[in-house]
């Protein structure tokens, strides 16, 4: 029976082509320099299809690296443009880290937003607060404001296994109804008659720092260096990631799993409401009604691409911000609709997505029959 | 009186999108794909429908083309889940925003965007649409009727043949349906793409046969609903039908009341069917600890040579 | 007996993401015979057959099934050259019925589906009969017991046409009794013709039925003997290498008494338990032996702390009912739990070997305080602990814990665990998937513990284990602690402790 020298009889009638040739294993861990080629290359062939695309649409081939690179980046306006949008982004992006890394699909990141700008608005409206303190205490209504409509899904998930992506999701129709009802209706400026709040006055804006530079993105800097230290240096950062790995596991080894979960989903609602505020005190200056919109699915993009850590979140924040900006340009200039800018975005996390499996599997060779 | 006729007869109009959706997305997650992107596929179909019927004008090939684009544009999903093997909530979600995105892209482009279409006339089912009451139920467009006829389709093949338990098994224990020497990735795949082609005939529904127009975002969650909807089924067509109808009725009854003059603030009455969905949500986890007809493998991969 | 062979496998090498399962392995079944394939846990028995079964593909080698040379691209061929497996793991649809799920198995046919599954559902009920037992095809599977769900694969194998006929660990699930029936019923099969191949790891199992024996170990087939001419100890001795297990070693005199369990059961309907009675003193080992699935999982949960409805008292000398105890009283009590699913309960395999180290003493304050982790001082404990208990195989303090081989996770587990000094120590499994070295390291540790006057309860369905281990033996059994013994206790009667029914 220790005969491998059998004659080679009749080759077997069917020989799949890849069924039996190749065999696809998983394999746990990939150098980081490999994984950072297979996931750049990735991102390449996302941009050409991305570019394809845009060509398709009727933007000039030789136009595109103009576009995109040298009117944002080397043109001082639309540079500043990229910063201010760049603020509430980044803070979207935490906020969709903290969520994921709380294994917590929060896709209510635009409720959350409406909600932090309802709260900030509502300070201006009723006039609550001395006027020095005006713009610090819009601030912290914000973040509560958001926080409170973040508890509903947290305790839903938590205690009833309520799914949190349908929760979020439908919350933000409901928000989104809602800001509809109050710039239709009480709070509609009564100047004239566009659905947007009465504008907020200047002690409630947010300044510049530096002449057309907002304080925004200075406050979405500081924002990352707390989440940073929240996740990286705290004991929180290292009982969160016991609850991403496992969150059984993390129950068995002392994590205070349930308590790191609400703590941390709630931080995301707040800087989801940080951005609300941001966007209405920043560039807005008023309560409109479709501020918030593409927020979320960035959010959740900048989450995804960023694999959750506060840096990188910024970094492909301010890359997103890029491509907002250039897609309002896109939209002047060629007639492209906005919607581009999400075709974009998809495109890319799909094909990000997509590397993963190159990081995770091998292909081998297998040869049956000799050896 | 009169409200009550109009607004039973409208239901079914509203509530066969949901009905159509959740039995695509239960033929998908019965096969132990978890569908999250019913919501970018019905976008798909509504925007195919609609470029079909100002092109051609003819309701059936449109809403077969809607099907035929849902079901392709499903294929980059499997794609997704069954060969890459993405997370399927990352790529279900991935689908919805790449659907929203090239349906607003493409709805501009082609300028197909706010043009009204025609949709089919009504078909009266004599002599029960004679019925005091409930009479304007039975005159509706054909579609609603071949929902039905779709339904019971469905429901006898899931249960009633050998390919249909087939399906059920890879659902429910892909191990075990592969040591049975079912092919689990191709009932899988073939379970997305007729799913897919279910929601995008939902889609192409609210375009071609009831708004008769393309906006964008149009859908307006009811994807999202239609998800909640199958939870709330527990993954079974007939209370999913029935669940549909419970939708329909309560969006047939946001016009029926403006129409009363009945003043109610009307974005809190745009408010209901989410607020609805998220209170069925609670009232489903509070009502069953365990989801015990889940399909067993919902949402998992299927890995043969996986050790452990 | 026509010696045909029914099955033959050559030269196959396997590897599952670098670990060498399968090192050119020969294996031959030959018609008409009961061929049992021994060796221990994680010998490479199951993935040869798996592949014998068409569900792995091999590197290299070659499957001949009566003489020819055949490829298989999945169980469907495997199951036209008239294979059959009954996996360890039941490959059953649980909501499904007993007739649904022989169904599936079945090649497609014209004809109505509700006619045929009538028709095979007579076909179940006479092929039950034939073989001795009742089975009501309409059931759900998940309704049935372990024992009938077998006999559901058995049937489901049969009735697809096999002729060579797989059963992977079939008595390991089966009280003596069943196993007994089921065990006759298989001889019966070879002698009609079939060939049948028993996985097992049981040497009496071997003794009494089988014609011939192939050994594995470490993935290599050693040896293929007939068991008539041939001694257990010999057996052993090819299954397990040179290096027999060490036997058991007393420690000092047991303590005063630290845990006692009273009267602890499922609530009504819930689970298995049925009322445990144990105590366990200070400088003991107590053993909990008895067949799998009467409750020592669950039993084990409610020690360790996992969510576990329980009823009754889980008593600690000097703090009370343990079961109310929240995480931060049970550290501060220095309780040290091992459990039996290293990876879904222990270890998180995507964090690093620090991390995974450094949670254990974590909230103390001992890294550092809220605001800040003492990323060093984990490091050099975890540098520590990984040297102090052999954990091998760690190239980074920075690697994934997933990478550790079983032993040295458990290896991990434990320097852990025993950080703090315990003063209890529940242990479930300790050896599962272990080597024969890193058994004998890991049993060190837990008499290491002992000796220093912790009380150590261990868990474990491998008798040999806990008789190598125990100080005092308690045998569960549907849910209680049936019988008693102290060491040296008989092994006879622990075994007839393990399977009455009373």
């Amino acid at each position: 029976m220790t005969d491998t020298t059998l004659p080679q009889p009749t080759v077997s009638t069917r020989q799949p082509l890849f069924g039996r040739r190749y065999t696809l294993e998983t394999r746990q861990q990939m150098a980081m320099h490999w994984q950072a080629l297979v996931i750049g290359l990735a991102l390449l062939f996302g941009l050409a299809i991305c570019a394809l695309i845009l060509v398709g649409a009727g933007v000039p081939a030789q136009e595109l690296l103009n576009e995109f690179v040298v009117q944002t980046l080397f043109d001082a306006q639309n540079l500043r443009a990229v910063l201010f949008q760049a603020a509430p982004m980044i803070m979207v992006g935490l906020a969709g880290c903290m969520a994921f890394r709380a294994r917590f699909w929060n896709l209510g990141l635009e409720g959350q937003m409406i909600w932090g700008a309802i709260g900030a608005t509502a300070i201006s409206l009723f006039d609550i607060g001395p006027h020095a303190l005006r713009l610090p205490l819009m601030m912290l209504t914000a973040m509560l404001c958001a926080m409170l409509w973040t508890l509903t899904p947290v305790l839903l998930k938590l205690h009833l296994k309520v799914n949190e992506i349908i929760s979020t999701l439908m919350l933000n129709y409901i928000a989104a109804n809602f800001l509809l009802h109050l710039v239709y209706g009480s709070w509609k400026d009564p100047r004239d008659n566009f659905p947007y709040s009465p504008p907020l006055q200047s002690f409630e804006r947010l300044p510049d720092f530096l002449a057309g530079y907002n304080v925004a993105i200075l406050m979405a800097l500081v924002i990352t260096a707390i989440t940073l230290w929240f996740v990286g240096i705290s004991r929180a950062g290292l009982y969160l990631r016991f609850v991403d790995a496992n969150p059984r596991v993390a129950g068995a080894v002392g994590v205070p799993v349930r308590k790191m979960i609400v703590a941390t989903v709630l931080l995301s609602g707040a800087l989801a409401g940080l951005a609300g505020f941001v966007v209405t005190a920043g560039q807005e200056g008023r309560l409109t009604q479709s501020f918030y919109q593409g927020y979320g699915f960035s959010g959740i993009l900048i989450a995804f691409l960023a694999r959750n850590n506060p840096v990188a979140a910024t970094v492909v924040a301010l890359l997103i911000a890029l491509l907002f900006v250039a897609g309002r340009n896109l939209q002047v200039f060629y007639q492209i609709p906005f919607s581009m800018v999400q075709l974009i975005q998809a495109i890319l996390v799909i094909c990000v997505a997509s590397s993963d499996f190159f990081i995770r599997h091998r292909m081998r060779r297998i040869q049956a029959g000799d050896c | 009186m009169d409200l009550l006729t109009h607004w039973l007869g409208n239901a079914p109009d509203f509530a066969v999108p949901f009905a159509l959706a959740a039995l695509g997305l239960i033929l998908t997650e019965r096969a132990g794909v978890l569908a999250l992107g019913a919501e970018g596929l019905m976008l798909v179909g509504a925007l195919a429908g609609i470029g079909m019927q100002l092109g051609v004008g003819v309701a059936g090939v449109s809403l077969l083309v809607a099907m035929v684009a849902a079901g392709a544009v499903s294929l980059l999903f499997a794609l997704m889940v069954l060969v890459l093997r993405i997370n399927q909530v990352i790529a279900g979600l991935a689908l919805v925003f790449f659907c929203q995105g090239l349906t607003g892209l493409a709805g501009t482009v082609f300028g197909w965007t706010n043009r009204p279409v025609s949709g089919l006339n009504t078909v009266e089912l004599w002599p029960l649409s004679e019925l005091p009451l409930v009479g304007k139920i039975f005159v509706q467009n054909p579609l609603v009727y071949l929902t039905v006829l779709i339904f019971i389709a469905v429901v006898w093949f899931l249960y009633r043949t050998q390919t249909g338990l087939r399906l059920r098994a890879v659902g429910e224990n892909p191990q075990a349906a592969d040591a049975a020497g079912i092919p689990v990735l191709t009932y899988r795949l073939a379970a997305i793409v007729a799913g897919a082609a279910l929601i995008g005939l939902a889609g192409a529904y609210i375009a071609v046969l009831s708004t008769k127009m393309w906006i964008a975002d149009m859908t307006g969650g009811r994807g999202w609903i239609a998800v909640s909807l199958v939870i709330f089924a527990r993954w079974s067509p007939w209370r999913a039908l029935a669940g549909a109808l419970l939708f329909g009725a309560i969006e047939a009854l946001i016009p029926q009341l403006a129409a009363t003059g009945v003043r109610l603030p009307q974005y809190f009455v745009l408010m209901t069917p989410y607020a609805v969905t998220l209170l069925v949500m609670i009232w489903v986890a509070l009502g069953s600890r365990e989801s015990a007809s889940q399909p067993g493998a919902l949402g998992e991969p299927f890995i043969r040579e996986q050790r452990r | 007996m026509k010696q045909v062979n029914a099955l033959q496998l050559s030269g196959i090498n396997k590897s599952f993401d670098g670990f060498q399962a399968l090192t050119d392995a020969h294996f031959t079944a030959c018609w008409g015979e009961v061929h049992a394939l021994l060796g221990e846990n994680g010998a490479g028995k199951s993935s040869l057959m798996n592949i014998a079964a068409g569900l792995y593909a091999p590197e290299t080698g070659s499957l001949m099934v009566d003489d020819n040379l055949v490829r298989l691209s999945g169980p469907r061929d495997a199951s036209r050259y008239q294979i059959g497996m009954v996996h360890q793991h039941f490959k059953l649809v649980k909501p499904f019925t007993v007739a649904q799920n022989i169904l599936l198995g079945l090649p497609a046919e014209p004809g109505s589906y509700r006619t045929r599954l009538q028709a095979l559902e007579q076909q179940i009920s006479a092929k039950a009969q034939e073989l001795g037992f009742v089975l009501d095809p309409r059931q759900p599977v998940e309704q049935l017991s372990i024992a009938e769900q077998q006999r559901v694969e058995i049937l489901k194998v049969l009735l697809a046409g096999a002729r060579i006929l797989i059963l992977d660990e079939p008595t390991a699930v089966l009280t003596d009794q069943e196993a007994e029936r089921l065990l006759s019923t298989v001889q019966t099969f070879a002698q009609q013709g079939a060939a049948v191949v028993l996985v097992t790891h049981k040497m009496a199992d071997v003794k009494r039925f089988a014609d011939r024996v192939t050994v594995m170990r470490g993935g290599k087939t050693i040896q293929t003997l007939n068991p008539q001419h041939v001694s257990v100890d010999e057996l052993v001795r090819l299954t397990v290498g040179e290096s027999a297990q060490a036997g058991y070693t007393p420690g000092p005199p047991a303590g005063p008494l630290r845990l006692q369990v009273r009267e602890l059961r499922s609530p009504t309907g819930s689970g298995p338990l049925a009322g445990v009675n144990l105590s366990l003193h200070a400088g003991q080992i107590y053993g909990i032996a008895g067949v799998g699935g009467n409750g020592q999982g669950e039993l084990a949960n409610a020690l360790m702390g996992l969510p576990q409805p329980t009823e009754g008292e889980i008593h600690l000398e000097s703090f009370g009912d343990l079961r109310g105890a929240s995480a931060e009283q049970r550290r501060e009590l220095r309780i040290a739990c091992i459990p039996a699913d290293r990876y879904g309960a222990a270890l998180a395999g995507s964090l690093s070997v620090v991390e995974n180290f450094a949670i254990g003493q974590v909230h103390g304050g001992r890294y550092g305080s809220f605001w800040r982790l003492l990323g060093t001082r984990m490091r050099s404990d975890a540098a520590a602990a990984v040297q102090a208990f052999d954990v091998q195989g760690v190239r980074s303090l920075e690697q994934n814990a997933a990478l550790l081989s079983g032993g040295n996770a458990q290896k991990l587990v434990i320097a852990r665990e025993f950080s703090r000094d315990p003063q209890l120590v529940v242990v479930h499994s300790p050896s599962r998937g272990l080597d024969v070295r890193a058994t004998q390291a890991v049993h060190a540790r837990l008499r290491a513990a002992r000796d220093s006057g912790a009380a150590v309860l261990v868990i474990s369905e491998d008798l040999d284990e806990v008789l190598t281990l125990a100080d005092r033996i308690g045998v569960m059994n549907s849910g209680r602690i049936v019988a008693e013994f102290e060491h040296p206790a008989d092994r006879q009667a622990i075994g007839k402790a393990m399977v009455s029914h009373d």
